[in-house]
């Protein structure tokens, strides 16, 4: 088994980046809707690496109520209503934000997963990452088994889920039309195709099966590549990863399975949660309308 | 009920002395138990039947004593208990201090699928987090009550205790009187006026709070018991897409527009509550709920996420609770419980796998529970491995043998191993009420404790007899509820859901089309059983031709020719008696009974028992033979009439009754119309003489049109007499009359985007047809009928469409 190297402090990545956001939703719908009610997860939470300010969340038409909170994860979340008869509805989100790389890891130092997961059930940090969550409900044999090849006995952790992550990134394709938001995890892995979200869903989904606190990480990556380099998966809409629970030491490590590599300042964090479900950038529940199209862009640009 | 020297126990003396109750006097009593559960409605659903189908409410009639010393145990060791889930609850949703401080283990809580983050930090009243509490207890064989399970969602069982009571008190009404029965009134009273106190704002009509339970609906299992409740409690019985929420805000969509509502006491379950924040694939809820909560507008009962202390996971952690935060050990203890997410307890189970009882540890995993003794090697081992590979999911439990209790089985007393249910709420001053008995239910299985409405076999009520202390501080004082049950708290008329206006309109429109329907095949039945008919067989064809028009057989035998017709009017039974058939009379009871189920609540009882027993009279197989069906046909045609009667004289002239009233007659209407076009006589291609007679028949207008008409069937006179006689209520022109007059008085709709009013434009069709009824030609002249019954043929259908339009019209949320 090959092991990818752990990224090298100090390579390309260190420097920090500043960026601005811009995240346009826009539904469009055949019928009137006389009422919307909607559930925002559009702006950056508090994070270590991150430093943000919000610009804008504006809604047209215009809210007739819209309150901002913070939801159980820390994540701000903003309910608004709309009263009015439309028959489109637009949710601008725009931000400022400077990402730091994260710290240094050496994946062979964390401890062996047995450890993790031997603790996780005890601490209040991983407990509520280990238990099967609305889309990613508790794996069977097939997902034990793929899981399992990543974790021999003993296995430093971060080795272990940067193999999975690898394994995932280099056997699995990348194809938009293979899966919808509901396609089961389980589904995800026989096609072995999927989006960001059903990797980042897999991957929690297999780690949770040995046991093992992973929680589902939403945010942008840049959009255009720095010169030189591949444009990233997933550059023009809301992305997904993963962060996996290394021991007390290295705590939450952000690995992007969609392009194999650590999450690094590529990548704008907005919230995380279990899964999708708790922290989906825009839900809402609509009275009327019948069939409706929706058209998102995301621009992520240096400044 | 018997000492251990064989003679009766004191407290059931009053029972037995009161009545000689021998074999045959219980099963008298029995009889008259079935007949009133029956005729009130009392149903539950099975879920585990496919067609889920009603079951009929299976009350034992011995009721449950317990003597007031015993029950003083109980009901103080209850109140402690509700003191204590609203404690654990206010912390749980609100600063975890005791995850914090590792009395609970932090996975115990935060893994419980029950745990709802959405609503974690909601600010509530206390009152409003646990308004409803019930607790499942046991009797072990030391005889100590103890708790199997707790209830502090939404506690099902009060209503069907409260209606247990209602029947039981009559059948035994002597035995009731002689056991000095606690009563259970008072505490029905203390939940509304705990409601009330609970609601943000009143508002109203009366300057009172507007308050609503809220439903899943028809289908579910308990339905019953929401429409029942809803009604003895004077709430609005609604189903979530009654509900609307405008400015964080919840309104009640009536047919008079947007009505804010104070309070819900809910019955359906946390996570289904708003697709928003909750379950997005919840099509049960109300969209923004949590929201309006959250800024105080609305008070939930019991609160949202109160679920979450429903789980077996919190027994083992009750007594370390109940010090922890009332300073006390439980009054009632725990059925000995181990939790696989805790490593000692876990330990435990995986040695005793052969002793113990398995069950999901979070009340959302679902009940169904695994004996470990009946398992082989083979099982244990599963087990084994299943707790191994997710212990917090289980919890195990003391297979505890729960004493029995005496049940009437098979015509003699039997003993049955049983649960009781009792009942706390809160009271408007911070402490709680409990409910002076409850509900017994029978366990199925000998071997362990029914958790389930679903899995228990059958039911009891509860008898505190002799004096407790409650009893002795509260002299009967005169109930808003007087007699337990007997009383409607009243329901306020104006505030009539749009949805249940649509379900009385079906109503009175199904009841009619059967009623219809059973006319014409009595009067086909009465052609072919008597022999001395005059024109029997002449006039069974215009009647084949209407059973054809209206779909209840094919086509082929609707046109057979007269020489044929008794042959084919015998087939026509044949069909129609089938109760596969569509079309058939079945079906259409069928509907009507399904209409009924949504608006139950709406429906004065005398209604709903006519209906239950017409449901069972159509419900039995018919046979075909034509002196047979006459005798059930003349039946349910008697059942339908007092349907009819009820209508006129058992009911208030509110929304409800005018909706009922609409349905039935529009109905009527296109009936007539249909049957000059279905019989042949629109078109001429049935003997028209025959026709006449039949179309006399069935409007009901024999004896009428003989006082005037003494000389014998002409067309004219007949025509007259059933299109446009405003004096005869079985007249077409007589149902446009109505419905005009109705519909007046029904609030005005508002046109749409478009400025037209849909009931602006069914006032304006009624008018045309009312004048098109007022010319005399078509009841001369053959091309002229045809051409009204076309247009009104038409126009009828247009204005129920417009009702709905206006007064129905759902637009259902869904997610996107």
């Amino acid at each position: 088994m090959s092991l990818p190297a752990p990224p090298e402090p100090g390579s390309a990545d260190s420097g920090l980046m500043r960026y601005r956001c811009r995240h346009v939703t826009r539904y469009s719908y055949s019928d009137t809707v006389t009422s919307s009610h909607l559930l925002a997860h559009l702006a950056p939470r508090p994070h270590p690496h991150q430093e943000s300010r919000m610009l804008e969340l504006s809604i047209l038409p215009w809210p007739a109520a819209m309150v901002d909170r913070r939801d159980w994860f820390g994540n701000p979340a903003t309910y608004a209503s709309i009263q009015v008869p439309h028959r489109d509805l637009t949710v601008t989100a725009e931000m400022e934000v400077t990402v730091t790389p994260p710290p240094p890891l050496h994946p062979a130092f964390t401890p062996a997963w047995e450890m993790v997961a031997a603790q996780a059930p005890d601490l209040m940090e991983t407990v509520e990452y280990i238990g099967p969550s609305q889309r990613v409900p508790q794996g069977g044999p097939d997902l034990i088994a793929f899981a399992s090849e990543s974790f021999p006995a003993g296995q430093p952790i971060a080795l272990g889920a940067m193999d999975l992550m690898r394994r995932i990134h280099e056997d699995f394709s990348f194809d938009p039309s293979a899966t919808t938001v509901s396609t089961p995890i389980s589904e995800v892995l026989s096609k072995r195709r999927g989006v960001c979200q059903d990797f980042a869903h897999l991957m929690i989904g297999a780690l949770r099966a040995l046991g093992l606190p992973a929680r589902y990480v939403s945010g942008y990556l840049r959009t255009l590549p720095p010169p030189g380099r591949e444009r990233l998966r997933g550059a023009d809409a809301s992305h997904a990863w993963v962060q996996v629970w290394c021991g007390a030491e290295a705590g939450w490590v952000d690995l992007d399975p969609t392009n194999g590599k650590r999450a690094d300042t590529d990548h704008v964090t907005l919230g995380w949660g279990r899964d999708y479900d708790d922290v989906c950038p825009l839900r809402g529940v609509i009275l009327g309308g019948g069939s409706h199209g929706i058209l998102v862009a995301v621009d992520v640009e240096p400044l | 009920m018997v000492t251990g020297t064989g003679g009766v126990r004191p407290h059931w003396q009053g029972f037995f002395l009161a009545d000689e109750l021998t074999r045959g006097a219980m099963e008298e009593r029995w009889d008259a138990a079935r007949r009133l559960l029956f005729q009130n409605g009392v149903t539950y659903h099975a879920y585990a039947d496919p067609q889920g189908v009603e079951r009929p409410w299976p009350l034992d009639p011995v009721p449950l004593l317990l003597p007031a010393a015993e029950w003083r145990v109980i009901s103080e060791g209850l109140r402690q208990r509700a003191r204590l889930m609203d404690r654990v609850l206010a912390d749980l949703y609100g600063e975890q201090a005791l995850i914090r401080d590792q009395v609970l283990p932090a996975g115990l809580v935060l893994g419980d699928p029950g745990f709802l983050r959405a609503c974690h930090g909601l600010v509530q009243a206390p009152a409003a987090r646990l308004t409803l509490f019930a607790a499942d207890l046991v009797r072990d064989p030391e005889g100590q009550w103890r708790v199997l399970a707790s209830r502090t969602q939404t506690p099902t069982g009060a209503g069907y205790a409260l209606e247990n009571r209602v029947v039981l008190s009559q059948t035994l009404a002597e035995s009731f009187r002689n056991c000095n029965v606690e009563r259970l009134a008072p505490f029905f009273d203390t939940l509304r006026q705990t409601l009330a106190a609970l609601a943000p704002r009143a508002s109203g009509p009366d300057g009172s709070p507007r308050m609503v339970l809220l439903t899943p609906g028809p289908y579910n299992e308990a339905y019953f018991e929401h429409a029942y409740l809803a009604r003895n409690l004077g709430l609005i019985l609604v189903e979530g897409a009654d509900l609307t929420i405008r400015d964080q805000t919840v309104f009640l969509k009536t047919l008079g527009g947007l009505e804010r509502v104070d309070v819900i006491l809910r019955r359906v379950d946390d996570d289904f509550c708003d697709p928003l924040e909750l379950r997005p694939d919840s099509a049960l809820g109300v969209p923004g709920l949590v929201q309006a909560v959250r800024c105080g507008n609305v008070t939930v009962c019991n609160g949202l996420g109160s679920g979450l202390t429903d789980s077996p996971a919190l027994l083992p952690w009750m007594d370390t609770l109940s010090k922890h935060l009332l300073g006390q050990a439980p009054l009632l203890p725990d059925v000995p419980t181990l939790w696989g997410g805790d490593a000692g307890q876990r330990a435990e189970m995986l040695g005793g796998l052969d002793q113990l009882v398995f069950r999901p540890a979070y009340s959302s995993l679902g009940h169904q529970p695994i004996y470990g003794g009946e398992l082989d090697a083979a099982g244990r081992a599963e087990m084994a491995s299943r707790l191994r590979q997710r212990p917090q999911q289980w919890v195990a439990q003391e297979a505890i043998a729960p004493s029995t209790a005496p049940v009437w089985r098979d015509g003699h007393m039997d003993a049955c191993p049983l649960v009781l249910r009792a009942f706390a709420c809160a009271t408007r001053d911070g402490d709680w009420m409990v409910m002076p008995g409850g509900l017994a239910r029978i366990s199925a299985d000998d071997r362990f404790a029914a958790v389930s409405l679903q899995q228990g076999a059958g039911a009891k009520d509860v008898w505190i007899t002799g004096k407790t202390l409650e009893g002795a501080s509260t002299p009967r004082r005169r109930s808003q509820m007087a007699p337990d049950g007997a009383g409607d708290a009243g329901l306020p008329t104006i505030d009539l859901p749009s949805r249940a206006a649509d379900h009385l309109f079906w109503v009175g429109r199904y009841a009619e089309r059967a009623d219809q329907a059973v006319r014409i095949l009595r009067a086909a039945a009465r052609r072919l059983s008597d022999d001395a008919h005059p024109g029997a067989e002449e006039e069974l064809v215009p009647l084949l031709r209407l059973m054809g028009w209206m779909g209840m057989i094919p086509a082929g035998i609707a046109s057979l020719p007269e020489a044929d017709a008794v042959r084919g009017m015998r087939q026509a039974l044949e069909i129609v008696a089938d109760a596969a058939n569509p079309g058939g009379l079945r079906a259409t009871m069928e509907r009507l009974r399904r209409a009924a189920a949504g608006v139950r609540d709406r429906l004065p009882s005398d209604v709903s028992g006519v209906l239950a027993v017409l449901d069972e009279r159509a419900a039995a197989p018919m046979r075909a033979d034509p002196a047979v069906m006459r005798l059930r046909l003349d039946e349910i045609s008697a059942l339908l009439a007092s349907l009819i009667g009820l209508e006129l004289d058992g009911m208030s002239r509110g929304p409800a009754w005018r909706f009922l009233v609409l349905g039935r007659r529009l109905e009527r209407a296109i009936g007539i119309i249909g049957s000059f076009q279905g019989s042949g006589l629109a078109s001429g291609t049935a003997a028209t003489g025959a026709a006449l007679s039949v179309l006399l028949e069935l409007g009901a207008a024999g004896t009428a049109y003989r006082e005037r008409h003494p000389l014998g069937v002409r067309r004219e006179p007949v025509l007259s007499l059933l299109l446009a006689d405003e004096e005869h209520p079985r007249s077409l022109a007589f149902q446009i009359r109505t419905v005009e007059r109705q519909l007046a008085n029904l609030p005005e709709i508002t046109g749409d985007e478009n400025g037209v009013s849909p009931t602006q434009l069914a006032r304006s069709l009624l008018l045309t047809a009312g004048e098109l009824l007022r010319d005399p030609q078509p009841a001369r002249d053959g091309t002229a009928l045809c051409d009204l019954t076309d247009r009104l043929g038409r126009m009828l259908p247009d204005i129920s469409n417009l009702l709905s339009q206006a007064y129905f019209s759902h637009v259902f949320a869904r997610t996107t």
